[in-house]
């Protein structure tokens, strides 16, 4: 026996044509007239998302990772994975059709799709996705033994709060090594997002179906990998739980509607485009509890402003069309959001500022740069990465067309929308502000869509708290799938680069056991799990960035010899390295096996360690010529 | 549910308490494990409790339980990054001294709560 508390029971008033009152008395009570779910049915829901999890984790195991190529996850995966992710969205649209839901059985089956999902860097590989997580831990690492920032070394420094928090982490509970966190982060990210998608779709959409089918979406939707141990991922938790909270608490106008014209002519139109805005639930702590919650938005900010640089910077346009469509009534909040960053900026960051000015302020209002431009340049390198790159752009498009429609449906239906769409382009404002080039499109991808999605569910959503129907649920199960398969696409269409084995950390390890401390270590190619270690303690170089290079030139030996004229050096080749300039077109295609046999030949290159992850030459300098 | 927040109550001290020995001394994992959870969801739990942010039954205002989990954990967290940037900041950088302050913050949002009135809960429009 089920009872949810999110949906209202249907009322059924007495009717003098009423069978049971004709018949002289009332039915017994029974799981069909009390709209509850028999309990075998939500126990076999449950199984099924059992089962679901077992084969999919199972299937993942199944997978071997050298055959793993340009177009990524996608083409090695086992069929029983798809049976896995199949099960999992099944049960998860039957349990969203049950006339009465079950919030626990909705709550497992999303943890089990974000597993599958999510999963498969723990699974598969073992060791944590992308190189930027291994620098993440080396300056969690680089805190917690020094106590101490050096903006010099990196621009993490300008912003270390995360990296601070790791290090406390570390520092007290005496573990060296947090590479199981970071292994696990995505699914532990995923999961620990769940209360706050939750709390904030249901302040956006009309009734607790529509909330839990749009955070399925989100989770199905949500390709961009943002979510690996980073301060990325947690400011975004920090800014889903911020919003929630002030729709949740602090929700309406900020000032008397009728007090101006402008007010008043601000608050008519919201009420004619999204009439249901007033009718959001707003709960009412009492004054003191309210007081506390200000200050815990204010402390939010204040963590988020200290780690992150993008982030907050996002948050300023989201609270400013709150404030614009009556669902904030915190006036000052947004002038905080503005001042505490900018503040961070020119004080505790001020390094970075005079460092990066012409960076900073050099593309501000060029939005053709910064959006199609960089974009643009994304569309290059192997034929497989671009098939990866189209399903991403492909994916984007569908989830915003479909969030456009949702508008209109629900502008149409008088269903809550506005502020969806509030927020969902919101962020968009940053396009002509920051100089993230392409990196800040996915960006702003993860910023809208947990509005978006509450759009994109709006068309098969009925108006009715009770049922959802079996043309809405097979619309919803169709549009689940197709989200989830191209996000299996999408989201590991750069496994081969981005994932990592043993044998290239046993590489690293050795370059570490055999490099003096301050010796120059190079990179043939910036793709290589280091730094999670001596952070500071090497001077780290590489030849060529990991980024599409239009008619990229051949490495040279010279190149790496220049950098070690002096005092020699060490050049580290792996196998990601090779992944990623093949795969990014960094280099022309197989030049790094190349490179890598004539500098071999090169006097004063010595091979001093080979595996089959990767090679270590040691290049002499002047100061150790034999 | 008030037995519910009792276990809560009761769960968030002890590791509250236990965490503070073991910033010090203690077998990795479990000071990871304990320290970890401090970190992630102590002070905020402690602070949901005494808000009395309880999930009323009504359609409305559902949602109460979700965003308690999320001010929870994102409190906690904000304040673990807050406690030690500002430990380096100031040039005072010590983890274990780190983690008893969150502790002392959750105990006494702990021991506040004790003292308020029972029965205020949220209401819902």
């Amino acid at each position: 026996m089920t009872h949810d508390m999110a949906a209202s029971p249907p009322v059924r008033t007495p009717h003098r044509h009423d069978a049971r009152l004709r018949d002289g008395g009332a039915k017994p009570p029974t799981h069909r007239n009390l709209g509850l779910t028999p309990t075998w049915h939500v126990g076999a829901l449950a199984a099924v998302a059992a089962a679901a999890l077992v084969l999919g984790v199972w299937s993942m195991t199944q997978v071997d990772p050298l055959r793993i190529g340009g177009a990524g996850l996608i083409d090695v995966l086992p069929p029983a994975y798809f049976v896995a992710l199949a099960l999992s969205l099944v049960g998860f649209v039957a349990s969203l059709s049950l006339r009465r839901l079950v919030p626990a059985l909705l709550t497992w089956q999303l943890l089990v799709t974000a597993v599958v999902l999510n999963g498969a860097d723990p699974v598969i590989h073992g060791l944590p996705r992308l190189e930027a997580s291994f620098r993440h831990l080396g300056i969690a690492d680089n805190i917690a033994q020094t106590g101490q920032l050096d903006p010099s070394l990196d621009a993490y420094f300008n912003w270390p709060g995360f990296f601070n928090l790791l290090g406390m982490l570390s520092g007290a509970s005496g573990a060296k090594d947090l590479m199981g966190i970071a292994t696990w982060a995505p699914v532990g990210i995923n999961i620990l997002m769940l209360a706050p998608l939750l709390a904030l779709a249901r302040r956006l959409t009309a009734n607790p179906r529509q909330a839990w089918a749009a955070v399925w979406i989100f989770y199905l939707a949500s390709w961009i990998g943002q979510d690996y141990l980073s301060p990325q991922a947690y400011s975004f938790f920090l800014l889903l739980t911020l919003i929630a909270c002030l729709l949740s608490v602090f929700g309406g106008w900020a000032w008397p509607t009728e007090r101006t014209r402008l007010s008043r002519w601000l608050s008519r139109n919201v009420s004619k485009l999204d009439g249901a805005v007033p009718r959001q639930g707003v709960m009412e702590p009492p004054r003191t509890d309210t007081a506390v919650l200000v200050v815990v938005c204010g402390l939010i900010l204040l963590a988020m402003t200290a780690s992150h640089q993008l982030t907050p910077f996002a948050v300023i346009p989201i609270l400013a069309a709150m404030l614009l469509t009556g669902r904030l009534r915190l006036r000052f909040l947004p002038v905080l959001a503005v001042v505490l960053p900018v503040g961070w900026l020119l004080f505790a960051a001020s390094a970075f500022l005079q460092g990066h000015f012409g960076q900073l302020f050099g593309s501000l209002g060029d939005i053709g740069a910064n959006s199609f431009g960089a974009l643009s340049t994304r569309v290059s390198g192997s034929d497989a990465h671009v098939f990866v790159v189209y399903t991403r752009m492909a994916e984007v498009a569908l989830v915003w067309i479909l969030a456009a429609v949702g508008a209109f449906v629900g502008y149409r239906r008088k269903a809550p929308w506005l502020t969806a769409a509030a927020g969902a382009l919101a962020p968009l404002v940053l396009i002509p502000l920051q100089p993230y080039g392409g990196e800040l499109l996915l960006r702003l991808y993860l910023f809208s869509l947990p509005f978006a999605v509450c759009l994109v569910v709006l068309p098969l959503m009925s108006d009715k708290s009770a049922g959802l129907g079996m043309r809405r649920a097979i619309g919803l199960l169709l549009m689940g799938a197709v989200l989830a398969t191209s996000t299996v696409v999408s989201r590991y269409g750069n496994d081969s680069m981005e994932s990592f084995n043993n044998d290239e950390i046993a590489v690293v390890n050795r370059l570490y056991s055999m490099a003096p401390t301050g010796s120059i270590l190079i990179e043939a190619v910036r793709n290589t799990p280091w730094r999670f270690q001596h952070y500071a303690d090497y001077d780290y170089r590489a030849l060529v960035a990991a980024e599409p290079v239009p008619n990229a030139a051949p490495l040279t030996c010279d190149a790496a010899s220049q950098i070690a004229r002096k005092a020699g050096a060490y050049l580290i080749v792996t196998e990601s390295q090779q992944e990623a300039a093949d795969l990014r077109g960094s280099t022309p295609a197989g030049d790094l096996q190349r490179f890598v046999a004539t500098c071999a030949t090169t006097p004063g290159w010595t091979k001093v360690y080979e595996n089959a992850g990767g090679v270590i030459f040691h290049i002499e300098g002047v100061s150790n010529a034999k | 549910m008030p037995s519910e927040r009792s276990y809560v109550s009761y769960a968030t001290a002890a590791v509250a308490v236990a965490a503070i020995p073991l910033s010090f001394v203690g077998p990795e994992g479990l000071r990871l494990a304990v320290i970890g959870l401090l970190m992630l969801a102590g002070p905020g739990t402690a602070l949901v409790l005494l808000l009395r942010f309880d999930p009323p039954r009504s359609a409305q205002a559902t949602g109460a339980l979700p965003l308690s989990i999320a001010i929870a954990i994102a409190f906690s967290l904000a304040m673990s990054t807050l406690v030690a940037t500002a430990m380096i900041y100031a040039r005072l950088w010590s983890p274990p001294a780190g983690v008893c302050i969150l502790s002392i913050l959750t105990l006494a949002f702990l021991g506040i709560e004790l003292k308020r009135p029972k029965r205020v809960l949220v209401r819902a429009k």
